[in-house]
């Protein structure tokens, strides 16, 4: 590709990021509280935003290029991250929203009335947060060499230090607006493409070289057990990642949480058909992407492998642009929960603390990225899903339904959660892919219902310790908001 | 550049909390909360078994129906179109069904308890 052309979408990207975020910020200064911009936040504004900050380098690459590998099995994939939000709207968006915590931490030392609950729950969080940046780095790195031919580290260093200046700079404030912003370009650099490339074929009559059944790698299809599992990481992931939680923060109550993430389910379904066309595209039209070694990649090189000249360069720089969007949004949004988590916890309340946090959430997850090598995104941000599922999820579910859940059941089914899925993923990455077994490459469908077991055994056993806020706190969670007076 | 911390709308949350914790002080106030909590959950648990049925169901028919996942609408195999497109109309219309209903179970249990 013409490095100039995928040099200059990212420079655009990244300098209309910065521009809305001080745009943003000058609104909100001038509102003089954030709180109450925030309640001004509209819900379609709110809910694009989080699907600016949930759309990351694994849907934005890793699903198209799964679905151009492993066809229809591919497709749960995008079904699994939409339906997660499902199970976040049925489950925990209100009652969430209504506990007032801003943080995973906050919420579980408010429910079990604990300090001890509310240092692990960080460190589990902290856990989540890095792993989950890992891959967008990996997405960043390899669409810089694809694009450029300038070696990977370049990638990742450049998002690493995107995200720390405006992170530094504005906070938490302007992000609403930079994450909306985010949505709609990645949908564009998703649709335009596919869609010329669509109405291209269409003109030129140019007749599929595979059918889309076919595999073109030869790979054996994924058994039952590896669907089954994935999808439960998926459904039970996405209710406890960090990131999404803030977001929820934001709503001016839990029925306007509930109405957001209504949209947003919408906001996803739309933009999960454009990587689907794109891994079917990719198979009937261009299979040889797939034997490349790199089919994460696809997405990136598809414009030019089918439309060429010009506009193939054209549409193939409005791809990279998105592609960025995607690494930025979703990295700055873990940056953010993540340093409000580790500054309160760990490096002291305040502007500074603040900062040195957001530095060392981005800088870890950085040198582990530069260390390792990337797999197939999905695949990678598959298992962060199946982590957060055997950790966070339980917590927040039976927090939040279960009166019995005690401050001694929610820490040993956090740690065993942790630590079998935990040494499943170490196993998994020693041992290569080749040669794990799939109960180990998905442990979703083991360590997600162990995990629960744990931590209601453990409740049962230590029913003493149910902390004495509990009625005060469940109603608190449960009950619907009075109308405020100054709201409609 | 300041930077305001981030913390609970002290002033805006207030007469909210008041009020809803004002339904625990009685007996009769935690009967209500407990029957609001018990339809709330039992909504989830339908809604989420309703979906997840469907989904099972969504594979089940392409395996059972030879033939089924093969055969081409548009130029595009019913598989594809099944599992790619059809599966989010599902998804939206039980979270429509769902954000509906319990907003109306709310609203039963402000009507309940007298919180207005």
């Amino acid at each position: 590709m013409n490095a100039g052309v995928a040099a200059a979408a990212l420079a655009v990207v990244s300098v209309a990021t910065a521009v809305i975020g001080f745009y943003g910020l000058r609104i909100s200064r001038t509102t003089g509280d954030f709180y109450v911009a925030s309640r001004t936040v509209r819900p379609w504004w709110n809910a694009s935003a989080i699907g600016g900050e949930y759309l990351s380098a694994a849907s934005f690459l890793g699903v198209a290029g799964l679905i151009l590998l492993s066809g229809t099995d591919a497709l749960w994939f995008p079904v699994g991250y939409t339906a997660g939000y499902l199970m976040l709207l049925l489950f925990v968006a209100a009652p969430l929203r209504r506990s007032g915590a801003y943080t995973i931490p906050d919420f579980t030392e408010a429910r079990l009335d604990s300090r001890a609950v509310r240092k692990v729950t960080s460190l589990v969080v902290v856990l989540v947060g890095w792993l989950y940046i890992v891959p967008q780095l990996h997405g960043a790195a390899l669409t810089i060499r694809i694009t450029t031919g300038l070696p990977s580290w370049v990638g990742s260093v450049a998002v690493v230090v995107v995200v720390c200046l405006t992170v530094v700079a504005g906070g938490m404030r302007s992000i609403t607006f930079v994450q909306a912003f985010q949505y709609w370009l990645k949908l564009t650099a998703l649709a335009v493409p596919i869609l010329f490339i669509l109405f291209v074929l269409a003109g030129t009559g140019y007749s599929p070289v595979a059918a889309p059944a076919v595999n073109p790698t030869g790979q054996p299809p994924a058994s039952l057990y590896s669907n089954v599992s994935l999808l439960v990481a998926l459904l039970f992931g996405t209710l406890g990642l960090p990131h999404v939680l803030v977001r929820f923060y934001t709503n001016p109550d839990g029925q306007s949480a509930r109405r957001t993430t209504l949209i947003v389910l919408g906001l996803l379904s739309v933009f999960y058909l454009f990587p689907t066309a794109y891994g079917l595209v990719g198979r009937m039209f261009a299979p040889e992407l797939g034997r490349s070694g790199q089919p994460d990649a696809m997405v990136l090189l598809l414009p030019r492998e089918l439309v060429g000249g010009a506009a193939g360069d054209l549409l193939a720089a409005l791809v990279v642009a998105g592609a960025f969007a995607a690494f930025l949004s979703t990295t700055s949004g873990l940056v953010v929960s993540l340093a409000g988590v580790v500054s309160q916890d760990v490096l002291g309340a305040g502007v500074g603390g603040f900062r040195l946090a957001a530095v060392v959430s981005a800088v870890v997850p950085l040198g582990f990225a530069l260390m390792t090598d990337s797999l197939a995104l999905a695949g990678s941000v598959g298992l962060v899903f199946a982590f957060t599922a055997s950790t966070v999820c339980p917590v927040l579910l039976l927090g939040i339904w279960w009166r019995g859940l005690t401050d001694a059941g929610a820490i040993a089914g956090m740690v065993t959660g942790g630590l079998l899925c935990g040494g499943a993923m170490i196993a998994g990455s020693v041992a290569g892919a080749a040669n794990t077994p799939a109960w180990l490459a998905q442990p979703a469908a083991w360590s997600v219902p162990t995990a629960f077991a744990v931590m209601v055994l453990v409740s049962r056993a230590t029913a003493g310790r149910v902390p004495a806020t509990l009625s005060r706190v469940m109603t608190r969670l449960h009950t619907p908001e009075r109308p405020l007076a100054t709201g409609r | 550049m300041s930077r305001v911390r981030v913390t609970a709308p002290a002033t805006a949350a207030r007469p909210a909390k008041e009020s809803r914790e004002a339904a625990q002080e009685s007996d009769v106030g935690q009967v209500f909360v407990r029957s609001l909590i018990r339809s709330q959950l039992r909504l989830a648990l339908v809604v989420a078994g309703g979906f997840l049925v469907i989904l099972g169901a969504f594979p089940l028919l392409l395996a059972a129906v030879p033939g089924l996942a093969e055969t081409r609408i548009a130029g595009i195999p019913f598989g594809w179109l099944l599992l790619g497109v059809g599966i989010y109309p599902v998804i939206g219309l039980s979270a429509w069904l769902y954000t509906r209903t319990a907003a109306r179970n709310e609203a039963r249990y402000r009507d309940l308890a007298g919180d207005q």
